[in-house]
C-alpha cells in the first residue's frame, strides 16, 4: 500500500510540471499584457517601462517561467501585481474562510444524498423516486446566483432575519451565534448546489447493487427489501462516494467563488473575481495551479481511499 | 440510522422554518445595527489597489487616502482652487514657479506640527519615476524641483514655463508626514502600502483596521484642521455584487454606495435619498485613423452627422438629470469647454450627401465595444441602427475592454474602426494631450494633425487666461472638424444614500472619490 502511494506520488510530479506550465502558457496567450492593468492614460512611456521591469514583464517567456516556478518551489507564489500584496499570505487567510463554508455544505449535502439517493433507488419508478428526481433536476438547474439573490431577497430583506454580507457583523466580537447568521444563507446556497448530482449518483450505484449477487442471495434468504437496502447496500454504496470526495478536493479552493462574490464572503472567491477583472495574472496562475494540483491529489487520494475501503481491491493491489 | 438521518436532512431543508422561529432576536440586532449613530458605513466595490498616497491613482485608493490625508489645494470643478494645506498660493518668476504658503495651525492626527518639510519630503517622493506616479511632476523631461523657503513656505521651481503645472501641483498629491520617516535612509515608496500603516495623516478620519476584502475601519482624527468630524466612525465595506449591494442599502446593512440609474426608483421607495453628480468622464466613439477605410475626413464627418447622441443618452440614462452632453473632448463642465464648434447635430441629408461626395457606398465598418458594459452595448447597437440609415452597414466587435485597447494600442492596428470608451483626464485642457497629441500614449485615434499638436504646445505655456481659453477654444474646432472623436456623454455618478445622513451637499460630491470631506456628514 504505502508502496503504491508513493508510486503514485512519484508520478505527480512530472504532471504538475506539465499543467504549471499549461496553466503559465495559457495566461501568456490571452490578447494582453499584464502590464495593462498597471498602467494608466497618464504615464509616459518610460514609465511603462519602469513599471514592466520591477514586475519582471519585460524578461522572454520561458525566464519568466522558470522564475516563477523557482519561487513556488520556495512556497512563495508571487505577488499580485496590482496591489503588491503576497498571494501566499492572502491565499493563507482567505482559503480558510472558504472552508469554513464549503465543508460544512458539502457534509450536509452529502448526508442528504445518501438519505435520498438510497431512498430513490429502493422505490425505482415509483412516485418517490420520481420526487426526487425532480427535486435533482430543480437543483441541477437552478443558477446558485439566482438561488442566493432569492434567498437575500426573502430572508435577508423582506424578513430582516438574517445579514446578508460578510462573515461577521463589524466592530463586534466574533461570537458564533454572530458567524451562523452570516453563514446560514451562503451555506444553503452551496447545499442545494451540491446536493442533486451526489444524489443522482448515489442512486445509480445503490441500483447497479441491486444486481450484484449477494442481493441475490439475501433475496433467496428471504431478507426484506428494508433489510437488505439499510445493511447492505448502504455500505457498498460508500465505496464510490469515498471516490466522490476526494474528487471534491479541489472545491476547498473553487467551490464557492460565486456565492461567496455575491455574499461578500471573504474567500478565495471575491479575491479570484477581481483577480479576473484586472488581469492580475500571478493570481489568476497562483489559483489555477492550486485548484489544478487539488484534481489531482484528489484523484490520487480516492484511489487511495478506495483501495482502503475495498478489500477485494486491497489484496489484489496490495500484490502489485 | 435511517431515522436519524431522516431527522437531520429534515432540519436542513426546513431550516426556513426554524430560522423563523428565532426571527425575533435577530430582528432586533439588525436594527441596532442600522440606528448606529456612530457609524457610517458606505459600499464600495473592490479593495483599493494603492493606499500609498504618493503612488495611489485608483478609486477606491484615492477615496481612502482622501480621508486620511490632505493635498495643499483642490480644484473645483470650475477651475477655481480650493485651498486645504495651503494658505495662498502664486505663480512667480514669471510662470517658472510657484510659491506656496502654508497654513500655520495644521497638526498631523499624532499632534506633531504640520510645516514645510512635509511637503518637501512628499514632493521629493513623488518626483521619483520608480515610485510610478511621478508624470504629472515632469515638465519635458526634467522634473519639477521643490525648495523650501522658510517653516511655512514653499517654492516649486519648474525647467520652463508651464500653465499646466499648478494644477498638477495641486491634483491629488496627498501631504505625508516627514517625521515618521526622520532618521531612515533608504525609504521605499514604490509599494502600494506604507511600510508602518497609514495611520497619521492631516485628514479627517485615520485608519483603525482594514480587513482585505472585507472592510476598512476609519476614526475621526481630532486635531483635524477643518473642524472636529461629528460622525465618529467611518467604515467602507467591500461588496463586490453589485445585486447585493442594493439590497444591503435597502436593508440599511449599509448607509450609502454607487447605483445606476435603474435602480433609483427602487430605492426611493425605500426612504433613500439619490444624489447626482458629473464626475467630468467623456463617453465617446472613436474613430480609427489607420483603417483604410476612414481615412477621408468627409466619411467621418458622414458618419458623425448621421448619428443622434440624444436618443443613445435618454436610452442609456433615462434621464436628464443623469447626465451631460459633451460637443467636444472636453467634458461640459469644463472651463475651457466651448459650444462653438462643428457639434454634429443630426442631419441624414447631409451625411448621405457628405458619402456620395467622397464617392463611398456600401461601406461596411465594425464596432468595438466593452460587451460586458450595458451602456455601451446599447450605445453600440443604436450607433448600428442609425447608421444603416444612410447606408452604412456596422458589423458589432463585442469583447473585453482591456483587449480591445490593448489591439488599439498596437502600432498600426486596423482590426477595428470603430471603438466605444471613455476617460477622466481632470480639469486642465493640457492633461488631455495624451490622447490627441500625434503620437501620444493614449492616442488610440492615430490622431496625427500638426495644428492640434501646436495649439496643444501653445496652450501648456501660456499663462494668460483668456488667451489660453482662445487657444483650446481653437484646438476643440479644429479636433471636431477633423472627426475623429464623436463625443456621446458625461455620465453622471448616482449616491444613494439613507435619508439619516445629512450633510452630503457639504461634504461635497466630487469625480473619483465621492466625498471631497466627510467630516461635514452627520447622522440624524
Amino acid at each position: 500500500m504505502i508502496k503504491y502511494i508513493l508510486k503514485r506520488l512519484l508520478q505527480l510530479i512530472p504532471l504538475l510540471l506539465v499543467i504549471s506550465f499549461i496553466v503559465f502558457f495559457l495566461i501568456h496567450l490571452a490578447p494582453y499584457d499584464a502590464i495593462d492593468a498597471i498602467v494608466t492614460p497618464n504615464m509616459s512611456a518610460e514609465t511603462v517601462e519602469l513599471m514592466k521591469q520591477r514586475y519582471g514583464l519585460d524578461q522572454p517567456f520561458l525566464v519568466q517561467y522558470v522564475k516563477w516556478l523557482t519561487e513556488i518551489f520556495k512556497g512563495n507564489m508571487g505577488f499580485s501585481l496590482l496591489n503588491q500584496q503576497s498571494i501566499s499570505a492572502e491565499l493563507a487567510t482567505r482559503i480558510p474562510n472558504t472552508m469554513k463554508l464549503v465543508i460544512p455544505a458539502y457534509i450536509t449535502a452529502l448526508i442528504l444524498a445518501m438519505v435520498l439517493g438510497l431512498l430513490a433507488a429502493a422505490n425505482k419508478n415509483k412516485w418517490l423516486d420520481k420526487i426526487i428526481d425532480g427535486l435533482c433536476s430543480i437543483g441541477i438547474a437552478t443558477p446558485t446566483f439566482w438561488f442566493a439573490m432569492i434567498l437575500i431577497y426573502f430572508l435577508g430583506y423582506k424578513l430582516n432575519l438574517l445579514p446578508i454580507i460578510g462573515m461577521y457583523t463589524i466592530g463586534q466580537d466574533a461570537s458564533f451565534g454572530d458567524f451562523f447568521k452570516h453563514f446560514f444563507m451562503p451555506y444553503l446556497v452551496l447545499t442545494v448546489a451540491f446536493f442533486p448530482d451526489l444524489t443522482r449518483y448515489i442512486r445509480t450505484s445503490a441500483l447497479s447493487q441491486l444486481n450484484e449477487d449477494y442481493v441475490t442471495v439475501q433475496q433467496a434468504f428471504g431478507a426484506t427489501k428494508k433489510e437488505i437496502f439499510m445493511k447492505h447496500i448502504s455500505r457498498n454504496v460508500l465505496i464510490p462516494v469515498v471516490t466522490q470526495i476526494g474528487q471534491a478536493l479541489p472545491m476547498l479552493v473553487t467551490g464557492a467563488i460565486i456565492t461567496e462574490s455575491i455574499f461578500g464572503w471573504p474567500g478565495v472567491g471575491p479575491y479570484m473575481m477581481t483577480a479576473t477583472k484586472a488581469l492580475d495574472y500571478p493570481v489568476i496562475m497562483a489559483i489555477m495551479l492550486l485548484s489544478a494540483t487539488l484534481v489531482i491529489v484528489g484523484n490520487l487520494l480516492s484511489d487511495v481511499l478506495y483501495r482502503l475501503v475495498d478489500p477485494r481491491i486491497r489484496q489484489t493491489g496490495g500484490g502489485n | 440510522m435511517k431515522k436519524k438521518f431522516l431527522g437531520l436532512s429534515a432540519a436542513t431543508v426546513l431550516g426556513l422554518l426554524v430560522l423563523t422561529a428565532c426571527g425575533n432576536n435577530d430582528e432586533k440586532d439588525t436594527s441596532k445595527a442600522t440606528n448606529d449613530k456612530d457609524t457610517f458605513t458606505y459600499a464600495i466595490s473592490g479593495d483599493p489597489t494603492s493606499l500609498n498616497p504618493i503612488n495611489v491613482s485608483d478609486r477606491w485608493g484615492l477615496t481612502a487616502t482622501n480621508m486620511v490625508y490632505s493635498p495643499l489645494a483642490r480644484i473645483e470643478e470650475d477651475g477655481t482652487l480650493k485651498y486645504e494645506l495651503a494658505d495662498s498660493m502664486e505663480t512667480t518668476d514669471g510662470g517658472k514657479s510657484v510659491t506656496v504658503h502654508l497654513k500655520e495651525n495644521v497638526k498631523w492626527s499624532d499632534g506633531e506640527k504640520f510645516n514645510a518639510d512635509d511637503v518637501v519630503f512628499t514632493y521629493e517622493n513623488k518626483v521619483l519615476k520608480e515610485n510610478g506616479n511621478a508624470d504629472s511632476l515632469w515638465v519635458g523631461d526634467q522634473p519639477i524641483e521643490t525648495e523650501k523657503v522658510d517653516d511655512y513656505t514653499v517654492k516649486f521651481n519648474f525647467p520652463e514655463v508651464s500653465a499646466a503645472a499648478a494644477n498638477n501641483i495641486a491634483t491629488e498629491t496627498y501631504i505625508m508626514p516627514e517625521h515618521l520617516y526622520e532618521g531612515q535612509e533608504e525609504i521605499d515608496f514604490s509599494g502600494s502600502e506604507l511600510a508602518d500603516g497609514n495611520v497619521v495623516g492631516t485628514g479627517p478620519y485615520s485608519l483603525k483596521e482594514y480587513k482585505r476584502g472585507e472592510y476598512m475601519q476609519f476614526e475621526a482624527n481630532e486635531h483635524y484642521y477643518g473642524g472636529k468630524p461629528s460622525v465618529k466612525n467611518i467604515t467602507l465595506r467591500i461588496i463586490s455584487n453589485a445585486d447585493t449591494t442594493k439590497v444591503a442599502l435597502q436593508k440599511g446593512e449599509v448607509d450609502a454606495s454607487m447605483v445606476l440609474p435603474s435602480d433609483i426608483e427602487d430605492l426611493e421607495k425605500n426612504d433613500l435619498a439619490t444624489y447626482a453628480y458629473s464626475e467630468n468622464r467623456v463617453g465617446y466613439m472613436g474613430l480609427n485613423l489607420n483603417s483604410d477605410k476612414l481615412k477621408d475626413q468627409k466619411v467621418r464627418q458622414a458618419i458623425f452627422f448621421a448619428l443622434n447622441k440624444d436618443d443613445m443618452n435618454k436610452a442609456a440614462y433615462l434621464s436628464e438629470e443623469f447626465y451631460n452632453t459633451p460637443n467636444t473632448i472636453l467634458p461640459p463642465n469644463n472651463p475651457f469647454a466651448t459650444t462653438d464648434v462643428e457639434t454634429y447635430a443630426q442631419d441624414v441629408e447631409k451625411a448621405k450627401q457628405l458619402l456620395s461626395e467622397a464617392g463611398v457606398t456600401d461601406l461596411k465598418i465594425n464596432l468595438a465595444y466593452g460587451s460586458d458594459n450595458p451602456e455601451q452595448t446599447l450605445q453600440a447597437t443604436l450607433i448600428q441602427q442609425q447608421l444603416q440609415a444612410v447606408g452604412i452597414n456596422v458589423e458589432l466587435a463585442g469583447g473585453d475592454a482591456a483587449a480591445i485597447f490593448t489591439e488599439l494600442r498596437n502600432p498600426g492596428s486596423t482590426k477595428y474602426d470603430m471603438f466605444l470608451g471613455g476617460y477622466i483626464m481632470g480639469n486642465d485642457p493640457d492633461l488631455y494631450s495624451a490622447l490627441y497629441k500625434s503620437g501620444a500614449g493614449a492616442n488610440y485615434f492615430n490622431y496625427a494633425s500638426e495644428k492640434a499638436d501646436k495649439l496643444f504646445e501653445q496652450g501648456a505655456v501660456e499663462l494668460d487666461e483668456s488667451k489660453r481659453k482662445e487657444i483650446y477654444a481653437e484646438l476643440q474646432a479644429t479636433i471636431n472638424n477633423d472627426a475623429v472623436v464623436y463625443p456621446i456623454v458625461d455620465n453622471k455618478k448616482i449616491l444613494a444614500a439613507s435619508k439619516n445622513i445629512q450633510g452630503i451637499e457639504d461634504a461635497r460630491l466630487v469625480p473619483i472619490y465621492s466625498f471631497e470631506d466627510l467630516s461635514k456628514i452627520s447622522i440624524k
